[in-house]
């Protein structure tokens, strides 16, 4: 159902959650459901917006909740998400938390070591 | 006269008297014998000095001859003078009888007074015991008379007999009629299980009812085995040779058994003769068969043994014909279908109940493979994987033995040297002629194999076609260009059809003008996709600067002169000019395309039209026609499937499509083909679709209205940026009035519509030379919109990104958002 926006894999010991395409409110319910299931018993994340063309609210919702939720459990975590672009302006207008935000995939990585 | 010869040596007179090859005897008119010659008595084994003066003649013969002495011979001689070939039986001296044959004459003196009788006795010794003989083979021959004609009855039964059982029942009523027997019981053998079975008996309460092996030390089963008959002819016979007859013949007293093998030959040949059973038949009191009895068995056993064989033969024909007709109904049902999971599901409903009561095919095609169950219960799943295994990897079939645990056979299923999976049945445990069973099962196998081999090849064949026409169909349309948007869609048949020919193409044949193209090849399959892709690119290869609709499907039709599976293609054709905005279109054979101006309702473009490709029937004159395309027009090309229903006459669809468009004249791009698709088809259509929407010169201002529906938009996001992009608006003011519009039009939904599903949300956009405006207009209530913290953070989002919002609640909701352009964020 939402593998066109979202696919798993690991880097390093680190699962990796990539994003792709709009995540608006007609699919960013499933999109959560589907990254949840998965990512239950990690102890790393890393969430890759860096092919999102398209972020709206219902999609930081979702990404607030997850970070949220991830923290909470002692989840390490950082989302990837480039300089410029759709997903950068709408986390910027909702003043998204800068701290757990990187440009670049290894440097995310890294910084969860 | 003849002169009598001079004998050699001296003839004595006494001596031929005496030694005479005849009995001479010479009695008194009263039968008082007075001379007798040495033969004679030599013959009765009297002396002379007994008979002479002391018996008469009447007094040596039995006492039925003396009687016929006294009312044939004696009157006779009387009354005229001699009798000849009188027989009598003399009785001899030592109380034996000699026949012999009587001549005598009577003498008389001169007065004719009767004086002396001369006698001659002939000895009739060999003559009467050839007479017997006669007599004997008289009634043997009536005797065997009789029992050929009851055994003609019998044979005359079993002729009408048709089955063993029938068979069975004429044969065991025969010895009672042909032998007088008390009682008789037939067995048969079965070789495939190798028992001897009691099949019926006229006294069902003689005899041992239970199979028996054929290497049972039985009598029954011993005299199968040898093929011999045997006659017991008392029970201390019995006792010696078959100790397991004793008791039943005590119990029923009888005191003779006959046991005769049914042979398919004569028993004396045994080279050919085979066994298929036994009549045992039984007499009270020790009955001794005649010679010629005991043949006219022999002669039963081997016709009731040919009546066996053929109605085992007639049973075996019925059985094979009836596999026969069934094998020939599974091949045709099953060529029926041409998709493999239809074809696979089919052979186990064949299967079951007909010849089995569960049936697994089980076929390792693609992943995860492909299983169909029919009846049950299913065995044990273990074993069953197993023997499949087995079967699978040996190629051989698993027949089940006696005993084993699996009752099932599994049947390998095989085509071009390739396993495809396995059939296994679980069948009727009967199965005489198992080894016929087995042949019909592997020729079942031989033929669902190849069926579902070539039900893969045909999936294979259509999966190949789809891919070709799908690659084809995925080329890259022209875009990126603000004059124009180009929406497709394609949709292939349900009801498992094979690929159509529809196809669609759009390409630029220079920076300033457009083709467009919808086309229908005649047939299906791989030809037809094959055939489809070459016109694709002849269209592509012929067109050209200053060559125009008309002239390229002159083209068309010299390149189907060459490529036969082109024929009877349709196709509509139409160029854009996308700087004056003129379009140039042709329809050879094609339904008409649908204009949708700006203003007014939607018109079919009937001009420009001529027959179909190669067409020799037809009107092949090309023309083409020119319209004028408004800026905001949407032009339609599509294929008949999307009109054409068998339910619903032509006009309809034509009628039907025009007022959908029309509908939709406000709908984002992106979706519309689909849409009208669904719309007009459904899901379950028995033909291919294929549309091609053109939307031309960008609106200054782009008015949509879309239905209260989370999915919907992004539709209307695609054409909003296509029309932002096509008025050079910058990327992130782009993205910014994306952004805010997207948010506007969720809050409608969210909000607005929250109860009503129906809702409609118009949104209408324009640019100005400093600034993007858009409005966002719903009729629903926005009911604690402002208190939803989720909400909350969309509206946030639109004031952030836009440089004015307003918001107006009145009869709904209308949200107006502008922004200035190169403004950074």
């Amino acid at each position: 159902m939402t593998d066109q926006w979202v696919t798993f894999s690991k880097f390093g010991d680190a699962e990796l959650v990539s994003l792709t395409g709009e995540i608006d409110l007609a699919n960013a319910g499933d999109i959560g459901h589907a990254i949840v299931a998965r990512i239950n018993e990690a102890g790393k994340v890393l969430i890759d917006l860096t092919t999102v063309s398209f972020l709206d609210s219902a999609g930081v919702r979702l990404l607030d909740a997850l970070v949220g939720d991830l923290l909470v459990h002692g989840t390490r975590t950082r989302l990837v998400v480039g300089e410029r672009g759709a997903a950068r302006m709408t986390l910027r207008l909702c003043a998204f938390r800068e701290d757990i935000l990187t440009t670049d995939l290894e440097r995310a990585a890294a910084e969860l070591t | 006269m003849t002169q009598e010869l001079r004998l050699p040596w001296d003839d004595d007179p006494d001596d031929l008297y005496e030694h005479a090859p005849c009995g001479y005897l010479t009695t008194l008119p009263d039968g008082t014998i007075v001379k007798v010659n040495q033969t004679f008595l030599a013959w009765t084994g009297y002396t002379r000095g007994e008979l002479v003066g002391h018996r008469r003649f009447r007094d040596l013969l039995s006492s039925g001859g003396q009687i016929f002495h006294e009312t044939h011979y004696a009157p006779l001689l009387r009354m005229q003078d001699e009798v000849h070939e009188l027989a009598f039986d003399m009785v001899c001296a030592d109380s034996s009888t000699l026949p012999t044959l009587i001549n005598s004459v009577l003498s008389r003196g001169p007065a004719k007074e009767p004086r002396a009788i001369r006698t001659t006795v002939f000895n009739a010794t060999e003559r009467r015991s050839y007479e017997n003989e006669l007599l004997d083979a008289r009634k043997f021959a009536e005797d065997s008379e009789r029992r050929v004609k009851v055994l003609q009855e019998i044979v005359a039964d079993l002729a009408a007999a048709p089955t063993e059982a029938e068979v069975a029942e004429a044969v065991v009523r025969a010895p009672e009629s042909a032998f007088g027997a008390a009682s008789s019981s037939i067995y048969l053998v079965d070789q495939e299980r190798d028992l001897v079975v009691a099949v019926s008996s006229t006294d069902p309460t003689t005899g041992d009812w239970e199979d028996m092996p054929r290497s049972s030390p039985r009598a029954v089963a011993r005299v199968a085995e040898r093929g011999d008959l045997h006659v017991v002819g008392s029970l201390t016979e019995a006792k010696r040779h078959f100790p397991d007859l004793v008791d039943n013949m005590r119990r029923s007293g009888r005191n003779t058994v006959v046991l005769l093998p049914l042979t398919t030959g004569p028993t004396d040949e045994h080279a050919g003769a085979e066994t298929l059973g036994v009549l045992a038949f039984s007499f009270t009191g020790e009955r001794k068969l005649s010679d010629g009895e005991l043949r006219v068995v022999r002669l039963l056993g081997q016709q009731a043994g040919q009546a066996l064989d053929r109605a085992r033969l007639y049973d075996d024909l019925r059985r094979r014909e009836e596999r026969a007709i069934f094998l020939a109904r599974t091949t045709r049902v099953l060529d029926e279908l041409h998709r493999l999971v239809p074809r696979a599901r089919r052979l186990v409903e064949r299967a079951v109940p007909e010849i089995a009561d569960w049936a697994r095919l089980r076929l390792a095609i693609g992943t995860p493979g492909i299983l169909e169950d029919a009846g049950g219960p299913a065995p044990d799943a273990t074993l069953l994987a197993q023997a499949e295994q087995r079967a699978s990897v040996a190629c051989v079939p698993v027949f089940p033995q006696p005993g084993d645990a699996l009752d099932c056979v599994v049947l390998p299923l095989t085509a071009r040297g390739r396993v495809l999976g396995t059939l296994s049945m679980r069948m009727a445990p009967d199965r005489r002629g198992a080894e016929a069973e087995r042949i019909f099962l592997i020729d079942l196998a031989d033929r669902a194999g190849l069926a579902l081999e070539n039900a893969r090849l045909y999936e294979q064949e259509r999966q190949i076609a789809r891919t070709l026409q799908r690659s084809l169909l995925a080329g890259e349309l022209p875009g990126g260009d603000p004059r124009f948007a180009l929406e497709t869609h394609y949709q292939a048949a349900g009801q498992d059809l094979e690929v159509g020919g529809d196809w669609f193409d759009a390409f630029l044949i220079n920076p300033d003008r457009l083709a467009v193209v919808v086309g229908d090849v005649v047939g299906r399959g791989i030809d037809a996709a094959t055939t489809m892709g070459q016109l694709r690119s002849a269209i592509r290869a012929l067109a050209g600067d200053g060559v125009g609709p008309a002239r390229l499907i002159e083209g068309l039709d010299r390149f189907v002169e060459r490529v036969e599976t082109g024929h009877m293609a349709t196709v509509a054709y139409a160029e854009v000019d996308l700087v004056t905005g003129e379009l140039t279109y042709s329809c050879a054979g094609h339904l008409p395309p649908l204009l949708q101006a700006p203003m007014g309702p939607p018109e079919f473009l009937l001009d420009g039209r001529s027959a179909a490709l190669g067409s020799k029937a037809g009107d092949t004159r090309r023309t083409e026609h020119r319209v004028p395309l408004p800026a905001g027009s949407r032009l339609l090309l599509y294929t008949d499937g999307l009109i054409e229903r068998r339910t619903r006459p032509i006009d309809k669809g034509f009628e039907l499509l025009s007022r959908e468009f029309a509908r939709r004249r406000d709908s984002p791009l992106p979706g519309l083909t689909g849409g009208l698709a669904d719309l007009l088809v459904g899901r379950d259509h028995a033909d291919d679709v294929c549309l091609l929407c053109l939307s031309l010169g960008s609106e200054e201002r782009m008015e949509r209205s879309l239905g209260a529906d989370r999915s919907h938009i992004a539709l209307l996001r695609a054409e909003l940026r296509a029309w932002l992009v096509a008025h050079g608006i910058e990327p992130e003011t782009r993205d910014a009035v994306l952004l805010a519009c997207s948010e506007a039009v969720a809050n409608a939904i969210e909000h607005g519509y929250r109860d009503d599903p129906f809702g409609q949300i118009n949104v209408v956009a324009t640019v100005t030379g400093d600034a993007v405006e858009v409005r966002v207009a719903d009729h629903g209530t926005w009911q604690g919109a402002v208190a939803d913290v989720a909400r909350g953070r969309g509206l946030q989002l639109i004031r952030e990104s836009m440089d004015q919002v307003l918001i107006d609640r009145g009869e709904g909701t209308i949200v107006t958002m502008r922004r200035s352009r190169e403004t950074p964020i």
